[in-house]
């Protein structure tokens, strides 16, 4: 159980922000100087807060009111720096034996054996930093972090050096840490997939403050803003008014387009008649058909970027009032035909998929 | 024979001392430096760096004022029947004063280079400052450190202007190697000149072998990489 609050006041910068993270991964998600890293310091102790608490099963750590500052030594805070930040004057025996400086010998060696094995790094223990992948580098890190048995792990942007492919290796690396690893583990990415991953609650970032902070499910699903709503990757969104409530499902007129939307919304009781609300939907949700029908807009390709699996459009509602406003589609390969720039198309936009926030 | 002797001796030691003293020196005032932020950063900066800019008779002179009979200094050591001026210690602290900076300068510039993050890894980790010191920050600057050391140890073997003004020319008390050449050629002995010069570079050229030496070896012991 973690809790932590913060104040800081900087020259173009203020964090102000209030966590709580049970057992298992809490990620906090934001854009770069969101304030991610600042958080995961006032926990270690290696940034001191104007004000705030910070509390780890039960222990405190920080508390401003009653002038309460453990140094970071004595903070049983384990972190994995961004860039792992590895003794590079040491091999990984001695990186790992770091934390464990007051540990008999004998349970020092049983420790260390015990680290390589869970993080599949055995054999490379003479190994210097230097001589090591960015992967290996990484299990270092985490077991050197992990050695001093800490209450709390962190970890600042993990995976951002590493390739695809290792990078998901990695995160079902990390998913399994949580079965040796009782504590909370917080970590910190700008990367949606990353955070949606593995996080079992997000927190997100937005310029020093938390916008939203809640189970994935809610936070992906349910953002509550259009800030959330980008920052989790929901591009397309749009103005519209509240015409119609029956049950889940709601009736949204969206003025820019002349177009009238089904929703079904499981919160559907949380709004009103003539709300002004934001319809959210992302790019990967936008299907295709070739008839008009319920939630079908015809529009018109304008740009097209083709990928390996899938190809990402720009696309103009044909009723658009404005004609610089698009539309972002990530559609698979598997389900659309041909479909190069220009050409007609219609957009079906499920009624399950459409997001509704109230600002 | 002692024509030569007197000044080499008097030089070593004080060479040593000083070398030993500005490295002490040096790398406390450079470890805290290079992560100071206070507001006074640039002007402490520049007080240390001071007497490398300064000419060394200016600095001599300042010398000269603190540490004479009537300077703060000096004042308060005459009363413990202790004399700087004239006094072999006297080139030390003259020698110590114009090697400082360069010592500082080049060690800061080695701290500065050692990732922040390492050195707060090893707190996370439980270290107090005094072990992140000794176990990452130093061997992590350890070849800007020696760099800096080597020229400490040079320049305070050069040193001239300073001394002789702070601590004068008693042959085997004062009388360093550069001051004995100076006074030599002054006195149209150029052979004893020629003799001092030969010397220094033999001292300087044994020093720089044995430094090759020795960063040879600790290459050697570093492991090979593996591709």
């Amino acid at each position: 159980m973690l809790k932590i609050e913060a104040k800081k006041e900087l020259p173009g910068f203020s964090l102000d922000v209030r966590l709580t993270a049970e057992s298992g991964i809490l990620a906090i998600l934001g854009p770069s100087g969101s304030g991610k890293t600042m958080t995961l310091q006032s926990v270690a102790g290696l940034m001191k807060p104007d004000e705030g608490y910070v509390e780890v099963n039960g222990r405190v750590l920080f508390d401003s009111k009653n002038k309460i500052n453990l140094p970071v030594q004595k903070r049983k805070v384990g972190f994995v720096f961004q860039h792992y930040a590895l003794f590079p004057h040491l091999n990984v025996w001695d990186n790992i034996a770091y934390g464990l400086k007051d540990t008999p010998k004998d349970e020092i060696r049983a420790k260390i054996k015990q680290l390589l094995e869970n993080m599949n790094i055995d054999g490379l223990e003479g190994r210097f930093p230097r001589q090591l992948s960015a992967g290996q580098q990484q299990r270092v890190a985490i077991a050197r972090a992990l050695a001093p048995e800490p209450d709390v792990l962190l970890l600042d942007e993990p995976f951002s050096a590493l390739d695809p492919v290792l990078k998901e290796r990695l995160e079902l690396e990390l998913m399994d840490l949580q079965n040796v690893f009782g504590g909370s583990i917080l970590f910190v990415t700008h990367d949606l997939n990353e955070g949606y991953k593995l996080g079992s609650n997000v927190a997100v970032y937005h310029s020093g403050a938390i916008i939203q902070h809640d189970t994935k499910e809610n936070v992906f699903s349910h953002p509550v803003n259009r800030d959330v709503a980008k920052m989790t990757g929901m591009r397309n969104l749009i103005e519209g008014v509240i015409t119609g409530i029956d049950g889940k499902n709601i009736t949204v007129d969206v003025p820019s387009w002349g177009e009238s939307l089904r929703v079904v919304s499981d919160r559907a009781a949380n709004y009103f008649l003539n709300q002004e609300i934001i319809l959210g939907i992302r790019p990967e949700y936008i299907s295709l058909t070739d008839k008009p029908g319920e939630n079908t807009l015809a529009a018109a390709v304008s740009h097209k970027m083709e990928g390996i699996a899938s190809s990402n459009y720009r696309l103009r509602i044909k009723s658009d009032t404005s004609e610089k406003r698009y539309l972002e589609a990530v559609i698979s390969k598997s389900s659309a035909g041909p479909l190069p720039e220009d050409s007609d198309c219609y957009l079906h936009l499920h009624p399950e998929l459409l997001v509704i926030m109230a600002e | 024979m002692t024509d030569y002797l007197e000044p080499l001796l008097v030089s070593l030691k004080t060479v040593t001392v000083t070398t030993a003293v500005t490295f002490f020196l040096g790398i406390a005032a450079a470890r805290w430096m290079a992560r100071y932020e206070g507001r006074f950063k640039s002007l402490i900066d520049g007080l240390f760096i001071l007497p490398l800019v300064l000419p060394p008779t200016v600095v001599g002179y300042i010398l000269l004022l603190v540490f004479g009979v009537n300077g703060p200094i000096g004042k308060t050591l005459l009363a413990f029947g202790e004399k700087i001026v004239f006094s072999w210690e006297a080139t030390v602290i003259a020698a110590t004063v114009m090697a400082f900076p360069i010592m500082y300068m080049t060690a800061k510039g080695a701290f500065e280079q050692v990732e922040p993050n390492i050195e707060a890894a090893a707190r996370t980790l439980g270290a107090g400052e005094w072990r992140v010191f000794w176990t990452v920050t130093l061997p992590l600057a350890k070849a800007g450190v020696i760099a800096a050391t080597v020229l400490a140890f040079a320049r305070s073997l050069g040193e001239f202007g300073a001394t002789l003004m702070l601590a004068g020319n008693i042959a085997g008390k004062t009388q360093t190697i550069p001051i004995a050449i100076y006074f030599a050629i002054q006195a149209g002995d150029m052979d004893k000149a020629m003799v001092l010069c030969i010397i220094v570079l033999a001292i300087s050229f044994v020093s720089l072998a044995a430094i090759a030496y020795w960063k040879g070896m600790a290459a050697k012991m570093k492991p090979v990489k593996v591709s």
